[in-house]
């Protein structure tokens, strides 16, 4: 069953969203045989709810294939997932980790995406070989020879006889299969080595608890042995392993250059870190593999459940998906107006989009997220550097010496005629440019902008000013002093600790007159005026009233029939219960994510 | 438990009409083929159902009665007698009992006043909702402004000395100054008695699929306070949500809707309400009249569903909370059978927000407050 070495390829596919990564891995999976066609759903590889809906993946999936090549051998194939999202791209140099080549594959009407730039590079630097495919073929507006001409001269790679292939008709599908083998080399390693295995990625499932994504580097793991997790020393029985077909198909061993899962057992995430390496507990390996780097969260949100009662399964249902999601952080966090909650830490904001999300739908909670904010650097007086993730705890602007801001530097890949409308969006979110280049048809300009300014809504301002045309790639670069204040709202004179915002100070006036009238919009009107004040410091910037609803009664004059205006009533009341009560006054959820879309 | 049965009133409802409002979620039909076979199936039906009821409300007296639809017009004067004696062999009707019956101005269809006074009516309710011709138009209503005042004074010709106008107010496009005419026209007629409500937009309506501009929040808030002004000079006082009288005017049918009274429900889609001494169980019956007189045929007319606990709580306050006088805890007490204990913190909660106010010892009103924010003040007492 398991095959030589020699005949083993690992290997990921790097593409932008939408540029048909999952519809080639199904196309792969349905020509080796992997699923028969009752049993292949459309697109298998990305089995979220939410992944599938939104067209992307999230979580490193696998899949190992048998491929009878042209050669007459028969080769095992295994594919690693990479996420799709600059959010994620953690993810993909972990998957990549395991693999020893990679698809680079560019849609062939719409060019190269700063996105799978990035990606390719973090390939190449891992020692990848990166084949190019140009994707999409059968389009009326496919141009592969430009695109080819794209991928020279932006990444940089020899595309000259990059595979064509159009994975929605199957065409050049078979080739592009014959190339890998060609092209990808077989994987390294000593089969008689001391067992390292890889974890890649580990999860949660709700039967048989943790499962692990590893690869075999070095020796043989077999089912009953007694391993060894490495960084926590501890013992563990290998109960099942195996590989995906997409399916779970259990084996007795995974040999040296395998991919596949590992369960032992184990019954919390922490018990088996991605990025640790799993040996034996008799002969174990000298060293550890070189792990991933720990992930750290850019974006910060507070999140409170609407209902106090709802605390405790909001703690649960947090502590849950952070079995699968080791980016997300949580502390406790007490707001004046809004409870108990959680201060969460995201990689941004589609992350916390799609966190908050499967909150509210999985878990059935219903939530105000309060807006995002980054990390910020304040030099005190006293001479100390603290962090600040909330605006709530920023010392007194008497204590604050210096306010700094993190600073990111942005690679951003856009089609000639919409250069204008993308700098100006820059300038708009305080950008510096720092590099601009021409490429053919593209476009490469890089910039250092505050991650304030990027993690609100530069992507879809992006995407929007440039018709979609436009693809972003960051890192963090340094923080920078800016003239930054915190800008509160008043409600009834009442600081909303929840609605406060670090501003820089030459928006604030407008930001804070825009976030006032949208209060005034988005607060119902109740029994009472609510006086709705913005505020730096002590110093009101704007004023606005919501006018007191003068009377609240409608009632028909039959009164036979009570359960219609009860259903009426109660359904109202199911209305009032998605407000948040502060003081006397009942803000929606929508207010509080107002703060984050408003523009100026 | 309730140690004393509350008053009992009777609902009869007679289901057809000829032109469905286009404002109106009530139950009604289109007149049948071959009226006068339907007519005398259903009036049997009526008797039927009436009887059927009997043994669960022996030695009980019926107080008020209420002839609504539809459009009971269509029913003629014996028709209407048949019903009323069925109702008085069966259960007795007290001899001053107030039998209200619903007219729409202009023609009678099938009788004269003089005619439904003469089989037991003592009270009619006009359906006049404006007084304005193309409000009227638009509502659906087959009469025009001037049916209403003809229609006043040809029922006092026949001796109805107590009559109700329904006026309608927040009508589409309506301005304040319209609503205040329309009130203005209707006690010009020296009513003692106007239904005076807001146009909601109610499932199942023409309305409600094609919904028309109404007037905002604050013109409505307006017309409410203008109108009162004109009815209170015109000596007539609001004394629940959508009613005003003169003194000792008010209505006894729809005040014991709102006292939280008992109530046969008699015909299709009627809605009762009985206490027997432990249980408050509501009854339904099914709303089309084929299919009512299937199940009363069949001996299943009636689907009984007991309220109780904290929903019963609810319902008591849904109704007197529309009470400008508001009710005695005894009085929950008593039509409840639950300890007051149910209800005083919420009704406290509702005093700390000026909802309501104790008017004497255990005697409980909505603050002036609480009458404009009713919705907000029942709402309170759900759980």
């Amino acid at each position: 069953m398991n095959p030589p070495m020699q005949n083993i390829r690992n290997f990921s596919i790097i593409a932008h969203i939408d540029h048909g990564k999952s519809t080639l891995a199904d196309r792969f999976i349905q020509l080796c045989g992997g699923l028969s066609e009752r049993e292949m759903a459309e697109q298998v590889l990305d089995s979220m709810d939410i992944e599938r809906e939104r067209g992307i993946t999230i979580k490193a999936q696998s899949v190992t294939l048998h491929y009878d090549a042209d050669d007459g051998e028969r080769y095992q194939l295994n594919l690693i997932d990479t996420p799709g999202h600059v959010d994620f791209s953690y993810e993909v140099s972990r998957s990549l980790s395991a693999c020893e080549g990679a698809l680079l594959v560019v849609d062939a009407a719409q060019g190269v995406e700063a996105q799978s730039v990035a990606n390719c590079y973090t390939a190449i630097d891992q020692g990848l070989e990166v084949l190019p495919v140009l994707n999409k073929l059968d389009l009326p507006a496919a141009d592969p020879d430009r695109v080819c001409q794209e991928i020279e001269e932006i990444i940089g790679i020899d595309a000259t006889d990059a595979s064509r292939v159009s994975a929605k008709t199957g065409e050049g599908v078979k080739d592009l299969l014959e190339r890998i083998v060609r092209d990808i080399p077989p994987p390294k390693g000593g089969a008689d080595e001391p067992l390292q295995a890889l974890i890649i990625d580990s999860w949660f499932d709700n039967y048989v608890g943790v499962v692990s994504l590893v690869r075999i580097v070095n020796g043989t793991l077999r089912k009953g042995e007694k391993v060894r997790i490495m960084s926590t020393a501890s013992a563990h029985i290998v109960d099942r392993l195996g590989c995906f077909t997409p399916k779970m198909l259990d084996q007795d061993a995974l040999h040296t250059g395998e991919v596949g899962f590992v369960i032992t057992g184990i019954k919390e995430i922490e018990g088996a870190p991605v990025g640790d390496t799993i040996t034996h507990e008799q002969r174990q390996a000298p060293e550890p593999l070189a792990g991933f780097k720990q992930l750290q969260p850019k974006v910060f949100a507070g999140m409170f459940p609407i209902s106090s009662d709802d605390y405790e399964s909001f703690r649960e249902a947090l502590q849950k998906l952070r079995l699968n999601d080791a980016a997300l952080h949580f502390e406790p966090e007490t707001s004046a107006a809004l409870g108990f909650g959680f201060r969460c830490g995201f990689l941004g904001m589609l992350h916390m989009e799609i966190v908050q999300e499967r909150l509210e739908r999985e878990y059935e909670l219903e939530l105000i997220t309060t807006a995002p904010t980054v990390i910020y650097e304040i030099l005190t007086t006293r001479g100390e550097t603290e962090y600040v993730d909330n605006p709530a705890n920023l010392p007194a602007v008497n204590l604050i010496d210096e306010f700094r801001e993190p600073i990111i530097s942005a690679s951003i890949l856009v089609p000639e005629a919409h250069v204008g409308a993308v700098i100006k969006l820059c300038i708009e979110k305080r950008g510096v440019q720092t590099r601009m280049q021409y490429l053919g048809g593209q476009v490469s300009i890089e910039y250092d902008l505050p991650l304030a300014e990027v993690v609100l809504d530069f992507f879809d301002r992006l995407k929007s000013v440039s018709r979609g045309f436009a693809s972003f790639d960051y890192h963090f670069a340094r923080y920078e002093a800016a003239k930054l204040v915190r800008l509160d709202l008043l409600i009834n004179g009442d600081r909303v600790d929840a609605l406060s915002v670090i501003v820089h100070r030459d928006r604030a006036q407008a930001r804070g007159r825009e976030l006032a009238d949208r209060m005034r919009e988005l607060i119902p009107r109740q029994m009472f005026d609510v006086a709705i004040q913005a505020a730096i410091g002590n110093q009101i910037i704007s004023r606005t009233t919501v006018k007191a609803l003068r009377k609240n009664v409608t009632a028909k004059c039959y009164g036979g029939d009570v359960s219609r205006k009860r259903k009426l009533l109660e359904k109202q009341k199911a209305g009032k219960r998605r407000m948040k009560q502060v003081g006397s006054v009942e803000i929606p959820q929508e207010a509080f994510l107002a703060v984050l879309k408003v523009d100026s | 438990m309730p140690a004393e049965l509350p008053p009992l009133s009777d609902y009869l409802h007679l289901p057809w009409s000829l032109a469905k409002c286009t404002y109106c979620d009530f139950n009604s039909h289109r007149v049948p083929d071959a009226p006068d076979t339907a007519r005398a199936v259903y009036v049997d039906a009526l008797v039927q159902d009436i009887a059927q009821q009997a043994p669960g409300i022996a030695g009980r007296t019926v107080e008020t009665v209420f002839l609504g639809g539809g459009t009971p017009s269509l029913f003629t004067p014996e028709e209407i007698g048949r019903v009323l004696t069925a109702l008085d062999e069966a259960v007795s009707l007290a001899a001053d009992a107030e039998i209200t019956m619903e007219v729409n101005p202009g023609a009678l269809e099938r009788g004269s006043f003089a005619g439904y006074r003469a089989a037991g009516v003592n009270r009619v309710s006009i359906g006049g909702q404006s007084f304005d011709a193309a409000q009227l138009k638009r509502l659906g209503r087959l009469h025009d402004p001037a049916a209403i005042g003809r229609a006043v004074d040809a029922a006092r010709q026949a001796g109805f000395e107590r009559i109700n106008v329904d006026i309608m107010y927040a009508l589409p496009e309506q301005s304040v100054d319209a609503a205040v005419a329309d009130v203005r026209a209707a006690v010009a007629l020296d009513l003692t008695h106007v239904s005076h409500y807001q146009l909601t937009l109610e499932p199942n309506t023409v309305f409600h699929a094609q919904p028309p501009t109404l007037p905002g929040d604050d013109d409505v808030a307006d017309m409410m306070q203008a109108t009162d002004a004109v009815f209170a000079a015109a000596g007539l006082a609001r004394y629940e949500v959508s009613a005003l009288a003169a003194p000792g005017e008010a209505c006894r049918h729809n005040l014991n809707y709102w006292g939280f009274g008992d109530y046969l429900g008699i015909g299709a889609g009627a809605h009762g309400k009985l206490s027997d001494g432990e249980l408050v169980t509501r009854t339904v019956r099914p709303n089309h009249p084929r299919g009512y007189l299937d199940a009363l045929a069949a001996g299943a007319a009636v689907v009984s569903q007991p309220v109780s606990g904290s929903r019963l709580a609810f319902e008591y306050m849904l109704n007197a909370l529309r009470l400008v006088d508001g009710f005695s805890l005894q009085d929950f007490e008593a039509r409840t059978g639950l300890p007051r204990a149910a209800v005083t913190g919420r009704l406290a909660e509702a005093s700390e927000r000026g909802l309501m106010l104790e008017r004497e010892d255990h005697i409980w009103q909505p603050t002036a407050l609480g009458a404009r924010f009713l919705n907000d003040l029942q709402a309170l007492f759900l759980d």
